[in-house]
């Protein structure tokens, strides 16, 4: 249970043939002589994982969403659905989770038919934590976090996500990345070129 | 009179040549250590401008020219810039007495490839060496910074005990050879048919640390140590400033003892040495460039060597450095003068 | 649970007229008057209760006497732990005759809540500068502090940038400290006393983060130390009183940044256990946490092991620890979402489950890593440079480690072999098998072959998880069920999860030390107070001790052995 730890003192022969050094020696120019392991970053990119936590994205209505949580919240707040648009249903539960919630700005408006809808919803990512607490409170699966992470801007306001923004990261991200299966990464080929060592092989990408 | 504006000639090109071949070689140098440093480590290393980046030496180059020059407000102007001269001038003045070949003829001139072929040019080496440590005590001191200064008096401190350790270092193969003349004593390496590594091994890995020390390399980097003193005394140094110091000390002055220890240990430019026996050549279809390649190549290993330890090993704290000079390398190198004493007359015989 | 009972302390209830002593689930308290306070720590000392863990004050405005103060204590032989409680209303004595750590502890209390300690050698602000006026974590002090100071926007003045609405910040702001205040705050902590004051930080490759060190230096010999912290204070002290138990998670990665899964998993075990849920949480759940944080175990002391290295010169190890933790890196992102701060386990279990592939990359992993330790070792361990740099350097004796309140494998290279996974289980700990490495001298060296056995310590543990989670089928739950969700709403998202009055304090075992969370609460969705207990801060609290008459080529070797983070010990 409790372990000593200790190392043999040098002999006098490792002393005087610097075998110590030549031992070293030998593992540097071991691995001098195996394969480069780095991605050349702005020439080669890796695909973030599925769950990544980057900039987020509201998921449009495209009928692949929550039921019956999705018609329930519609139903409560009388939302205006349209398909292509925002699933928002204005339910405040991500500013509710959130550990910083000035961050959020979210208002709905009031159509004529009586129904209601979103009209603002800003994210100020310059204050946010990306913990994706607001992902999880989400009950509707609408608000998410994409793969984005290159989100250097000259002005603060590139920052903020305003709905316009936040609805094409989600068209995209349904577009491109929405089917994949929960997987811990996807582009094994390129990030074999770090793993390659440890012989790793993963079953197979199951097509959808 | 003719004969006299030859030899000017000649000698004006052997400058020209040493000039232009040592201080382009120490830029290209840091992308030899880059490369090295990089592959050791599992990455590729510079590999944008040009060709594997082959053009990243003239890139750094501009870069450091382009750099705005920074001078610490209450530093002595004169003595920080004495300081780079003092660095620079007698790191490149050793290659004054480097042969780098044997005597060869061109338009029936007799050139010795050495720019001079003084009688005491080890001497000469080693007082130009011991000139550094007037770059590096003023450089840490003009600076006005406590980092400089501690990384001066460290560097300083050693240099002190090297130098005593690396002259009776070389003093086995000076007895065997019995000149001080660099070119003469390759001459003499290759009349006795004898590389003087084989009869000199304690000398040469005690000259292979004391040159580590000197040009403050690992597992003596202590003067830069980053983790410490950043980059020690050279911290308030900007642009191409900065960049002549590592210049001249981790290459110009690596290259200028190598070559220094090719010509004492290792027989200059003559091919591959059996002792006592005489030289095998592979490389003879060269015909006369052969000499030059070997000397260069045997430069070139002990570089790479040299790079090799420097990124392998730790480094050691002052004390222990300059303890590890006093105790244990001087003594070694009186036992080896005692045994050279006993061994010479083998040699001249 | 490691609390003493009430008939441990049966003796000192005969000596100590006023002695209440308080047993609950949760924790055993020892009411005593102020006067003597001293007089029953001493006796504590004596029992056994040698380990000093954390002090600090607890603020009821409304009360009077105003302040709590509270001493944790552990007694390393029969593993119990015991706090010592007071009221003050705005002194106490001092306790650094008895632990050095106590010293810095009251130092943080003087600084926020303004408690003068009697008999204090050096009483100095902790983390603000000396010439701040408020006390940020008394109740009456404001969250977003006081705005006094007109600092608008660079953008601002230089482009003439006016933004509105969200983008828009505040021009005014609570007061930065001016260079005076800077140089007040120095000379108020170290006395010239030899040639020369080397200022060592606060921005430096050698402090692993924003510390600021003072040397006083002899040549190169450091004849006196001293640290100034706070560079990175952020108040996480003061936020946890505003955030809801889930939502603090997000400022636990945000302490040690460099093993945030540690520190979430030592939070969110410590509000279960407030809870009461502990054998709620899925047996699976206690598995992928255990295994998870063990993974960033890992990761943290290869990030140690490279820096260590790097400062010492061996700059090839730094690249190859890096090359493996880039693997940790990637299974964690794989699973969390994140790499840094990461916010994966949950009150009640953890965020998601595991994804396709996991274990494969894990077990992959630990099959190829005991050989790249191997490489390190025989690069390093008996090299003889790197043997002449840490053998004999820094050494810290048995009882050292009870009197500046070490934990961790500093602790464990003196050999006390003080591990909370070991004598305060939690999670699947108590389930797996593994040694505790102790060393002999408690040099550097021995820290530093500690830390290495540790790696493979955490590599059996994580390869005894992986083996179980290969066995649990895939619909096995990651997450408690409420037994009553009337009573007790355990949701992923953290809204509307409620607390019960009572206080508590657990700890994890992080890869810097004991973090322990003392949480105090009146009941409700936020905590009335929590307090932290930074590994990194006790540990390096004997950094000026062991500094004393050595070089300053050593000052990185000591530091890097401790091993702190700034985003810990300031918080």
């Amino acid at each position: 249970m409790i372990k000593k730890v200790f190392e043999k003192p040098l002999s006098w022969f490792e002393r005087i043939f610097f075998i110590d050094f030549i031992r070293g020696l030998s593992v540097t120019i071991r691995h001098a002589f195996s394969k480069t392991i780095t991605t050349h970053y702005p020439y080669e990119k890796l695909t973030p994982p599925k769950r990544f936590r980057g900039f987020f994205g509201h998921k449009v209505v495209d009928g692949r969403e929550p039921q019956p949580a999705f018609d329930e919240w519609v139903e409560r707040f009388k939302i205006e659905v349209e398909p292509g648009r925002s699933r928002c249903v204005v339910c405040l539960l991500c500013k509710r989770a959130c550990p910083v919630p000035q961050l959020f700005e979210i208002e709905g408006e009031k159509l004529p038919n009586g129904k209601r809808r979103v009209s603002v919803f800003n994210m100020n990512m310059l204050l946010c934590t990306f913990c994706g607490f607001c992902v999880d409170a989400c009950p509707v699966d609408c608000l998410f976090q994409s793969d984005i992470h290159e989100t250097a801007s000259y002005s603060r306001k590139d920052s903020v996500l305003t709905l316009e923004v936040l609805e094409r990261i989600g068209r995209d991200w349904q577009r491109r990345r929405e089917k994949e299966p929960d997987r811990i990464w996807i582009d094994d080929a390129q990030r074999m070129r770090l793993w390659y060592e440890n012989d790793l092989k993963l079953p197979e990408v199951k097509k959808q | 009179m003719e004969s006299l504006f030859v030899q000017l000639l000649v000698i004006g090109i052997k400058i020209l040549v040493i000039l232009g071949v040592v201080l382009g070689l120490g830029a290209y140098l840091t992308l030899v250590e880059r490369k090295v440093a990089a592959h050791i480590q599992r990455r590729p290393g510079p590999m944008v401008v040009g060709w594997h980046g082959l053009l990243q030496p003239l890139a750094d180059g501009l870069k450091l020219i382009t750099k705005e020059d920074i001078f610490p407000r209450a530093g002595n102007r004169f003595l920080y810039n004495l300081a780079l001269v003092l660095a620079l001038v007698p790191a490149v003045l050793v290659f004054a007495v480097v042969p780098f070949g044997p005597e060869f003829e061109v338009f029936g001139v007799k050139v010795k490839p050495i720019l001079t072929d003084v009688n005491v040019g080890l001497l000469l080496v080693f007082a130009l060496g011991s000139m550094a440590v007037y770059a590096i005590a003023l450089a840490g001191w003009a600076s006005n910074s406590k980092y400089a200064l501690i990384g001066s008096m460290r560097k300083a401190g050693i240099i002190v005990s090297y130098e005593v350790v690396i002259t009776f270092a070389v003093m086995g193969p000076v007895i065997l050879a019995g000149t001080l003349s660099t070119y003469e004593i390759v001459q003499q390496q290759i009349n006795q048919k004898l590389w003087y590594i084989w009869l000199q091994p304690i000398a040469f890995v005690v000259y292979m640390f004391a040159m580590l020390a000197e040009t403050g390399r690992v597992p003596f980097d202590i003067q830069e140590a980053e983790a410490e003193l950043v980059t020690g005394f050279t911290v308030e140094y900007g642009g191409i400033k900065f960049g002549l110091f590592p210049l001249v000390e981790w290459y110009v002055e690596v290259l200028s003892l190598s070559a220094i220890a090719v010509v004492l240990f290792l027989g200059g430019w003559s091919p591959i040495n059996i002792p006592f026996l005489g030289f095998i050549d592979p490389l003879f279809f060269l015909g006369p460039l052969s000499p030059f390649v070997w000397f260069i190549l045997k430069v070139a290993l002990l570089f790479l060597f040299v790079l090799w330890l420097h990124w392998t090993l730790p480094r050691y704290r002052i004390d222990q450095i300059t303890e590890t000079a006093w105790k244990v390398m001087l003594p070694l190198t009186f036992v080896n003068l005692v045994l050279t004493a006993v061994l010479a007359p083998i040699v001249w015989r | 649970m490691p609390w003493a009972k009430e008939e441990d302390f049966l003796e000192l209830k005969k000596k100590f007229k006023d002695l209440q002593i308080e047993v609950k689930p949760t924790i055993t308290n020892l009411h005593i008057p102020k006067h003597e306070l001293i007089e029953l720590l001493k006796e504590l000392k004596q029992m056994g209760y040698k380990l000093f863990i954390d002090h600090s004050v607890v603020d009821f405005p409304d009360r009077s006497p105003r302040f709590q103060a509270f001493y944790i204590l552990y007694n390393v032989d029969e593993r119990k732990r015991v706090v010592v409680k007071t009221w003050t209303d705005g002194t106490l004595p001092s306790i650094e005759k008895l632990w050095f750590a106590g010293k810095w502890a009251e130092r943080e209390c003087y600084d926020m809540f303004g408690i003068q300690y009697e008999g204090h050698e050096n009483l100095v602000r902790a983390f603000m500068w000396e010439t701040y006026q408020y006390h940020p974590l008394r109740k009456d002090f404001p969250l977003e502090g006081y705005a006094n100071e007109y600092l608008p926007s660079l953008n601002e003045v230089m482009w003439g940038e006016n933004l509105q609405g969200l983008m828009n910040y505040d021009r005014m702001h609570t007061p930065v400290p001016t260079l005076e205040d800077l140089e007040i705050t120095e000379k108020r902590r170290l006395k010239k006393k030899a040639q020369l004051v080397l200022n060592w930080g606060p921005l430096h490759p050698g402090t692993h983060g924003t510390m600021w060190f003072l040397f006083d230096l002899e040549g190169e010999r450091v004849v006196q130390c001293d640290v100034i912290l706070g560079q990175l204070h952020r108040g996480m002290e003061k936020l946890a009183e505003n955030e809801m138990y889930n939502q603090f998670l997000v400022y636990t990665d945000r302490m040690d940044y460099i093993s945030a899964l540690c520190s979430n998993q030592a939070w969110v075990v410590a509000v279960e256990r407030l809870l009461g849920i502990e054998d709620l949480v899925p047996e699976k759940a206690k598995y992928m946490r255990t295994m998870m944080s063990e993974l960033q175990r890992i990761n943290s002391h290869l990030l140690w092991l490279g820096t260590y290295a790097l400062d010492i010169g061996a700059l090839t190890i730094f690249l190859y620890a890096f090359k493996e933790r880039e693997k940790l890196m990637d299974i964690i992102e794989g699973i969390t979402g994140a790499r840094l701060t990461i916010s994966y386990p949950r009150v009640g279990g953890v965020r998601m489950d595991l994804p396709e592939g996991a274990l494969e990359v894990i077990k992959a992993f630990v099959k190829r890593f005991p050989k790249e330790l191997k490489d390190w070792e025989t690069i390093l361990s008996r090299n003889r440079v790197w043997l002449r740099r840490n053998v004999g350097v820094g050494i810290i004796q048995k009882e050292d480690v009870y009197f500046y309140g070490l934990t961790g494998a500093v602790a464990r290279g003196s050999g006390v072999p003080y591990d909370i996974r070991k004598f305060e289980p939690y999670d699947a700990y108590p389930w797996v098998e593994f040694d505790v490495p102790v060393g002999e001298n408690g040099d550097v060296y021995d820290r530093y072959l500690v830390r290495l056995e540790e790696m493979r310590q955490s590599l059996r543990i994580i390869e005894q998880c992986v083996s179980k989670l290969e066995k649990m089928p895939k619909s096995a739950p990651f997450f408690a069920e409420s037994p009553d969700p009337k009573k007790l709403k355990l949701p992923l998202d953290g809204i509307g999860l409620k607390v019960p009055e009572g206080e508590i304090y657990s700890s994890g075992e992080n890869p810097r030390g004991e973090l322990g969370f003392y949480i105090y609460s009146t009941g409700g969705v936020k905590p009335y107070r929590v307090k932290i207990r930074p590994g990194s801060m006790y540990n390096l609290c004997v950094y000026p001790k062991l500094m004393k008459d050595r070089v300053i080529a050593d000052a990185v070797a000591v530091l890097a052995s401790l091993d702190p983070v700034v985003g810990e010990i300031d918080r």
